[in-house]
């Protein structure tokens, strides 16, 4: 019974997803799945967050189900980050769909069969439920990415989405097998354990491999190619589930093997170790994606954009896991925290901006909105100024601790260009600020209206509240990041 | 004495005495078309042209089938090795098994409300 209950966030979510799927097939009347697929996911963060308080430390069986799954603080915290921002894209889901006339029950239930893909993925200390994981959540994303399916932008970025998704596991799990070939283990425990003792070119190659996979699917430069075009085709939903989920799950994956596969001191030395590999990663990944994303003429795509560059920001934290895996670690989690409720945010402002026949899409969409619609204008403002990193949002506690993991591993060069970059991407989403309280929409020109959604405005509700309470008071919350990080070390 | 390749060895033995006993039941056994249609004599392909260039449109119908037949493919992929150490699991690797034939099942029933399986 322990066990169920060390298991119950993931249960939760997989009997959701099985009755959603069967309500949607059998039930005569169409529509109102958000409402239950949101439902679900918050019910699932919420019985992590249980289980959290309870202390899965107080389930011993649940060890039983090591090296397959990891039942950690770790884990429980990825489980509730992961279900608040599934959760926050079928709210948007609920509104853009319906409104847009695309609704169709499948994608609420994708929507859960992919978040419970990455929370089995963020638990996962083994290379084959790892995959399991990593495969349920991809899937998921390609077909959402690909839901409008009359729209040629939508069926060009699925495709490349997909391919490029699966060269990405081909590759990931070729690293893995060579890892396998020069350890014997599949486990990732096993598999740092022979890792610390003898190093031969098959592990480092295998190595190597595993963390170019895991580039791909977290979007780092150079392995972003496909992201632009998958995020900007797909419905701006499943861009943020995108975004958010499959963003987190692919980073819980990356934290998991630097930390225990990859995680001896041989390996986390910056001579001869992985740290130079993840640092040159994040500088190409902040810098490249700023300078593309300034040059966006279209605000969703300045999004996609943005969210690789802040693919970068959490990898300078990656980078610092080679002084203090706690720390670094923890500064890692409330970033993506921050991140997801922040980026979740804006997407649903922007899915706010637009109503059926014309999505909001470039800037002079948005032109002389903070008079057109105030509301929204001030709520798309507040996420913006928390992806820029500016007090007092989530945002800013984000990228402090971040660079400050950073400088206190003695990577102030890192820490520089982070900020350098940030600046740099503080350009454009003040941009669009300046687009809705400083330019009024051309004259005859035509401009996406508002739309009405209580779905999406609980979403932005939500998201607000969160961004507001971790720029104002983030100890709580740093708090449960450092605990997090503390056994995903051990 | 007793290798431990003779077991690879015997299982290429086997292999292609199955493989060539096949084909030469078909020849022995097979039901002598008359030869008054040339679809008759043509090898099956499941109702598509067995012949000619291999870039053309496939009825997306193949697809949905396909998609069934590896839910329950992999199913029996899965438990092959369940059955091999079935009785040292006990009851509660019955019950494991079944959980996980059930939620295969819950997906075929999706397939078929959605008609998936019907050829229109």
């Amino acid at each position: 019974m322990n066990i169920a209950l060390a298991l119950s966030p993931l249960l939760v979510v997989a009997l959701g997803a099985l009755l959603l799927m069967l309500a949607e097939a059998f039930s005569p009347r169409q529509g109102g799945l958000a409402l239950g697929a949101a439902t679900v996911l918050f019910v699932g963060a919420a019985v992590a967050g249980g289980v959290w308080m309870y202390g899965i430390e107080r389930l011993p069986e649940a060890a039983s189900l090591a090296p397959w799954l990891l039942l950690d603080r770790f884990g429980l915290f990825f489980d509730m980050l992961l279900c608040l921002g599934g959760g926050l894209a079928a709210l948007l889901a609920g509104g853009y769909l319906v409104e847009h006339g695309i609704e169709r029950g499948e994608f609420y239930v994708l929507i859960l069969f992919a978040t419970l893909g990455a929370m089995i993925l963020a638990s996962s200390g083994d290379a084959v439920t790892l995959f399991l994981g990593l495969e349920t959540m991809s899937l998921g994303a390609y077909a959402m990415t690909a839901f409008r399916r009359a729209s040629p932008r939508a069926a060009e970025g699925a495709l490349k989405y997909f391919l490029l998704g699966s060269f990405a596991a081909a590759i990931l799990i070729y690293g893995f097998a060579l890892l396998y070939g020069a350890t014997g283990h599949t486990d990732l425990a096993g598999i740092g354990a022979t890792a610390a003792t003898a190093r031969t070119p098959l592990l480092v190659v295998g190595a190597v491999l595993v963390i170019v996979g895991v580039a791909f699917k977290v979007s780092a430069v150079p392995f972003h190619a496909w992201t632009p075009d998958a995020y900007e085709g797909a419905p701006t939903p499943a861009t943020t589930f995108m975004a958010v989920a499959v963003k987190a799950g692919a980073f819980a994956l990356l934290l998991r093997v630097l930390l225990i596969a990859l995680g001896d001191a041989s390996w986390t030395s910056w001579a001869a170790g992985w740290p130079p590999v993840v640092a040159t990663l994040a500088v190409l990944t902040m810098t490249v994606a700023n300078l593309i994303a300034g040059r966006q003429e279209s605000v969703k795509r300045m999004l996609a954009y943005s969210s690789i560059a802040h693919a970068g920001y959490a990898l300078v934290g990656v980078t610092a896991l080679m002084r203090d895996p706690t720390q670094a670690g923890a500064s890692v989690l409330f970033y993506l925290l921050s991140y997801t409720v922040s980026t979740a945010g804006a997407f649903g402002a922007l899915i706010l901006c637009g109503s059926h026949g014309r999505e909001a899409v470039s800037y002079e969409d948005l032109s002389g909105l903070g008079r057109r619609h105030p509301a929204a204008a001030l709520a798309f403002s507040l996420f913006l100024l928390s992806l820029a990193g500016i007090p007092p949002t989530a945002g800013f506690f984000g990228k402090w601790f971040v660079f400050k993991a950073a400088i206190d591993g003695g990577l102030y060069w890192l820490a520089i260009l982070g900020f350098v970059n940030s600046v740099i991407g503080a350009y454009y989403y003040l941009r669009v600020m300046v687009y809705m309280y400083m330019r009024e929409p051309a004259a005859g020109a035509p401009v996406a209206l508002p739309m009405r959604s209580g779905y999406v405005t609980a979403a932005l509700l939500v998201s607000a509240l969160f961004v507001l309470a971790l720029g104002l008071v983030p100890t709580r919350a740093i708090e449960v990041a450092v605990r997090a990080a503390t056994l995903g070390a051990g | 004495m007793q290798s431990p390749w003779l077991s690879v060895l015997s299982f290429l033995v086997v292999s292609t005495l199955v493989g060539l006993g096949m084909i030469g039941a078909g020849r022995v056994l097979r039901v002598r078309a008359r030869h008054d249609s040339p679809l008759k004599v043509r090898p099956y392909e499941c109702g598509e042209e067995p012949t000619g260039p291999a870039w053309m449109q496939f009825h997306p119908r193949y697809y949905l089938v396909a998609l069934v037949f590896v839910l329950f493919d992999v199913e029996a992929v899965f438990l092959l090795p369940w059955g091999v150490v079935q009785r040292e699991l006990g009851p509660a690797g019955v019950g494991a098994a079944l959980v996980f034939v059930a939620v295969l099942m819950l997906g075929w029933l999706y397939a078929v409300r959605k008609e998936a399986l019907k050829w229109q």
